[in-house]
């Protein structure tokens, strides 16, 4: 079998987690794949052009909300699948001079526009921290992200937030409400035994006891805090794996124990996802753990975006479409509850 | 008035006594004929005289029998081979009926004895695609279970084994057929103008009847093939009066495979095979009373151990078991009776280990059956068949099952859905004109789903807030209607013939499939609350021709055919929706309609036969919840279909066969757009179907080379050379499938590269092809 799936190549899937059916049903399929060619030694494969039809241009919101953080929100535009992939044609992607807003409780904070030709080389490592986006590509293309410079205009638990977004004549709108945050009873690491003998490579594991109250959403993230040999920090963000999104539909009022494997950025690049380290965290990591509460339409959004990122042009699946939560355009206005933890990797 | 009696019998072979399925029995002296039945039953009523009733089957002598009719006769019919040593005077050709003459519409009998000299896939007969090669017939070539006829879909086809229903016909992902040829007698398709005896589904019928076995003498035959061996053993259990066949197959590649995998590679121990028996026995009690015992048993299995720790393990079994016994019974020369009792199980399981963690998916079908038929010939122009069917259907939609170490998830396993499903029918076969014939039909059906149930109540959130318990027996949904069915035929000539017919079906089960690709996972589910059932409407017109002394026939059909109630699942739906869950919350309803023309050529005689069919046809869906209620391509929408097939008896040892298939690519949904979420790629997809994969098209060449069927004997006494025909006889079939090595399309994907910073992002589309040129060898015996 020469066959990858966009996930599988990022190794997200390489330890699967039974923790809930998905991920296993994702396996299914490619095992299922495997049993037809398998026996049959003779499946080939080759690329081909396909003729896309086009399709009108849509926004995407990419916008979080946290207890205690200053809302942050990037705009993009869709692009044509196999449109050019350099540098300027993702610059392109970015939307600046949208009007921004959020609004809760009467009051509207109008959010501030910051864009990366306009920060210094330390300032944009920052900025490469707090969004997401690499310094490479900060640093290379003017890349405007919206949020509040105003001390108090932070995330508060249980308040709801609207946003509204004007730019190029269309609108955006949507709303989002920040759930209390669910704790983990405890969280550590576990060798995961990979290969015979391996005494290094293993994945994070915690335990959770669900609220007795149907609805939950979950969302995990974590991030290596420790420093390579030359002095930089390993993973300068949280980063969610695929498939760390769940609600308590099987799980509801329960105390189980799950595992988690690392997560890598799709402009990452980072040295470990490159060889055996690839999905694991090491002895010796030291990992902030995020785990994170979410509302249903929230957890639709998250869980449907697993799938469609994981199932890349993949057959198997139904095709589906991630489920937004924003009226006017694509992506997501997530608030979040959050708690904080750590892991010191040790076997 | 003149007096009137009945001749009646039952029409054999002389060598083996196996019942001979729609042979023409012939009245010369009237220029009409009755058909037998399933049984090899006939009936004819007529004025009384002196007649001459003449009976024709291509590859049997022509049998002669006068009749002096002044009190009911009974006349049994044994027809002989045509004799091997007389060559030059055998009738080569197809063992079926001229379509010009009878009422069927759309309806195609395939002779299962040509299937051996068509070339076929790693050499493994294959009677499901074989059928495929017909008009209006379409497969989505490998990796696909399932056939779709005019626009229906793989779960719209009925398909029979000795009256037992199978759900899953086929192996190995639908590479290869749960039949065994080797037991098979008789093939029959209706694709159009299905006779009311007929119901339960939409589409198709695909009946098949398994050899009855020799009741005379001893025999057996088998073969070994690259991937599997086979072998058939039948005779008498009590001479002429009882006889039994027991098939059985086996797949070897799990062996075969085993030395050439490495015992250090993640994967080593797993492996794939299937095996699956077909047994018969049958037992004359009298010429009135006769029992049938008729059993397949099939397995797929695939296990996946990863052998290092960590790694997952899974076990994939699954298959299908059906039962059916029956009893013929003659109350009069009039009137014939057959009853059968079913039993019918198809199963799906799927259980992974991994770490701590373990995860089960189960789902099936279990039907308990009865039907009862009656046969009634008042007399030569009327042949009416009533009776009534009842199923009990036991589904299991699709169970979950997920625990950590000991935690087990609260996950409910679903309830199994029980119903009960029932018919009455009558048709009658009535010969108005000596030009026009009608098939006229009724069927009324019902449907009941019934407790234990557990019904979650849902707010519109999709939030659990309740459920209602259902007691055993108790209806939780109910569903009826009338089912007309009319096909006729009107002679023009001797040559030419107009049919038409209509028809109306009602199908209360429906197959949901995850995948583009016909896999084991696809769920059967029954209607319900919420689902109603699946409904056809079919009109189908055709012209019917034979040519050059009936050496040719050639026909061309146009259908229309509107489906109300077809099922697709919610985009992005997975089986583990199910949980916690109604078993139908994960579909989506809406309708669907297909339309198209099928032209078929056939030669039927001589040294060359085979034939050319072609179809253009549209196939189309609209549901409100896809696409904002957007027509699109349904998955079996092909435009245009060609298939071509051949067989050539150069001598008595060299038989050659080919087959040539031409499709408009399978339509698939890609995404159109792209954008970027936590740095991740996320696809937009637009239309569904709206992509069009690379045409299908394939050839391939088959020789099979036999022993001589005679050899000399020389007397030890007299010196004297006789020749006789050999018992024992072997065959090499050799085979080429894919012959130019098409790299026909079996999925497309899409792949990214290059993930360190942005420039080196590249995204490709990738298909897949499953089977390049594949040669292959068989080795086949009889005695």
């Amino acid at each position: 079998m020469f066959f990858t799936t966009e996930a599988q190549r990022h190794g997200e899937m390489r330890s699967s987690r039974a923790t809930l059916p998905t991920t296993y049903l994702m396996n299914v399929k490619l095992i299922l794949l495997a049993a037809i060619s398998l026996p049959l030694l003779t499946s080939c494969e080759k690329d081909i052009t396909v003729d896309l039809p086009q399709a009108p241009e849509q926004f995407v919101v990419e916008g979080t909300i946290e207890p205690g953080k200053p809302p942050f929100v990037i705009l993009t535009r869709t692009q044509s699948f196999f449109a050019p992939t350099d540098i300027n044609s993702i610059a392109n992607m970015f939307v600046s001079g949208a009007t921004v807003t959020v609004t809760s409780n009467g009051s509207t904070w109008t959010l501030d526009q910051i864009c990366s030709d306009l920060l210094d080389s330390s300032t944009i490592v920052l900025a490469a921290e707090a969004t997401g986006l690499s310094v490479d590509l900060l640093a290379a293309a003017n890349i405007c992200i919206y949020t509040a410079l105003d001390p108090s205009h932070v995330g508060v638990i249980g308040q709801t937030y609207r946003l509204d977004i004007s730019a190029e004549g269309k609108t955006l709108t949507s709303e989002t409400t920040i759930p209390n945050p669910v704790p983990l009873d405890s969280v550590w690491f576990k060798l995961a035994l990979e290969t015979p003998g391996d005494d290094s490579l293993g994945l994070a594991w915690a335990r959770i006891t669900d609220p007795d109250t149907i609805g939950n959403g979950y969302r995990w993230a974590a991030q290596r805090i420790n420093h390579r040999a030359n002095g930089e920090m390993k993973d300068l963000n949280y980063i969610s794996p695929l498939g760390s999104t769940y609600n308590d539909k099987y799980v509801n009022g329960l105390t189980f124990d799950f595992n988690e494997i690392r997560g890598q950025q799709f402009f990452g690049g980072n040295p470990e996802d490159n060889n055996a380290e690839q999905g694991f965290f090491k002895v010796g990591d030291t990992i902030a753990v995020k785990a994170m509460s979410i509302g249903r339409k929230e957890y639709d959004f998250y869980s449907t975006y697993d799938a469609n990122v994981g199932a890349l042009g993949d057959l198997f699946s139904t095709p589906a479409n991630v489920k937004s939560n924003i009226t006017g355009g694509l992506g997501i206005w997530a608030g979040r509850g959050v708690y904080l933890d750590t892991i010191i990797c040790v076997p | 008035m003149a007096q009137r009696h009945t001749v009646s019998g039952y029409v054999t072979d002389s060598a083996t006594g196996e019942a001979m399925i729609g042979a023409t029995v012939f009245i010369q002296e009237l220029n009409k004929g009755v058909g037998t039945n399933n049984y090899g039953y006939y009936s004819a009523t007529l004025d009384d005289g002196t007649y001459t009733l003449v009976v024709k089957y291509i590859g049997y002598a022509e049998l002669k029998r006068a009749v002096d009719l002044t009190a009911d006769r009974k006349m049994n019919l044994k027809l002989s081979t045509t004799v091997q040593v007389m060559q030059a005077v055998e009738v080569k050709g197809e063992k079926t009926k001229s379509q010009t003459e009878s009422t069927d519409m759309g309806r195609m009998d395939v002779d299962v004895t040509k299937l051996q000299t068509l070339p076929a896939l790693l050499g493994e007969v294959d009677i499901l695609k074989t059928i495929q090669y017909l008009p209006g017939v379409k497969s989505n070539g490998e990796g696909n279970s399932g056939f779709y006829v005019r626009g229906g879909g793989p779960d719209q086809n009925l398909i029979l084994l000795d009256e037992a229903t199978v759900y899953n016909a086929s192996h190995l992902f639908g590479f290869f057929s749960v039949f065994n040829a080797d037991a098979v007698k008789d093939i029959e398709l209706i694709k159009g103008g299905m006779p009311a005896y007929y119901g339960g589904r939409t589409s198709s019928v695909l009946a098949i009847t398994m050899k009855d076995g020799n009741d005379k003498e001893f025999h057996g035959q088998g073969g070994i093939g690259l991937i599997s061996s086979r072998l058939t053993l039948e005779g008498p259990i009590v001479k002429e009066k009882s006889s039994f066949i027991v098939s059985a197959r086996r797949t070897y590649i799990d062996v075969l495979a085993k030395p050439f995998i490495n015992p250090e590679s993640t994967f080593a121990g797993s492996g794939y095979y299937f095996y699956d028996i077909n047994a018969k026995a049958n037992y004359r009690l009298s010429d009135k009373d006769r029992f049938f015992l008729s059993g397949y048993f099939g397995r797929d299995v695939f296990n996946l151990s990863g052998n290092q720790p960590g790694s997952p393990n899974f076990k994939i079994p699954w298959g299908n078991a059906t039962v059916s016994g029956r009893w013929n019974h003659v109350f009069g020369p009039k009137l014939f009776l057959n009853t059968t009792a079913i039993v019918s199980d198809y199963k799906f399981s799927f259980a992974g280990n991994q770490d701590q963690f373990g995860f089960s998916l189960s789902s099936g079908i279990r039907d308990y059956g009865l039907k009862v038929d009656f046969n009634q010939y008042p007399n030569i122009r009327h042949n009416v068949r009533y009776g009534f069917q009842y199923t009990y259907h036991i589904y299991t939609p699709s169970t979950v099952a997920v625990n950590s170490g000991d935690v087990p998830f609260s996950i409910d396993t679903p309830s199994k859905l029980n119903a009960h499903e029932a018919a009455v029918y009558v048709q009658d076969d009535f010969d108005v004109t000596d030009r026009f014939r009608i098939n006229v039909g009724l069927r009324f059906s019902f449907f009941a789903h019934v407790g234990p149930y557990h019904e979650y109540i849902t707010n519109a959130a999709g939030d659990n807030i309740g459920f209602k318990d259902y007691s055993s027996g108790e209806t939780v949904a109910q569903y009826s209607g009338l089912e007309p069915r009319v096909s006729m035929r009107y002679t023009l000539d001797k040559r030419n013939s107009i049919k038409a017919s209509f028809n109306r079906n009602l199908q209360y089960v429906h197959l949901a499939s995850f995948s583009s690709i016909g896999l084991p996972t696809d769920t059967w589910i029954p209607s319900g609350k919420n689902v109603k059932p699946q409904e056809a409407v079919q009109y189908a017109l055709g012209w019917f021709r034979d040519l050059k002394e009936r050496k040719y026939e050639g026909s061309i059909e146009l259908y229309y055919k509107d489906m109300a109630n077809q099922i697709e699942y919610a985009e992005g739906a997975s089986p583990q929706d199910g949980g916690n869950a109604n078993y139908d919350n994960a579909l989506v309803f809406g309708k669907g309609w297909s339309y198209g023309a099928e032209f078929f050529l056939k030669r039927r005689l001589g040294k060359l036969t085979g034939w050319v069919g072609y179809t253009w046809s549209k196939t189309e869906r609209e549901f409100p919840a896809i696409d904002n209620g957007v027509a699109f391509p349904s998955r079996w929408d092909r435009r245009h279909d060609v298939s071509v097939v051949a067989g050539y008896e150069l001598n008595d040892r060299w038989t050659f066969g080919g087959t040539f298939v031409y499709s408009t690519g399978q339509a698939a949904t890609l995404p159109v757009q792209r954008y970027f979420i936590e740095g991740r790629l996320v696809s937009e997809f637009t239309q569904r179907n709206g992509f069009r994969m690379a045409p299908y098209n394939r050839l391939d060449l088959a020789a099979t080379l036999k022993n001589r069927p005679t050899k000399e004997v020389t007397d030890k006494v007299t010196g004297e050379v006789t020749t006789v025909q050999r018992k024992y006889r072997s065959s090499w079939t050799f085979s080429i499938y894919n012959v130019y090595n098409r790299s026909n399309p079996y999925f497309i994907y899409f792949a990214t590269e290059g993930d360190s910073g942005l420039s080196g992002l590249q995204l490709t589309a990738r298909q897949v092809s499953l089977f390049s040129i594949l040669p292959s060898i068989t080795w086949n015996f009889e005695f």
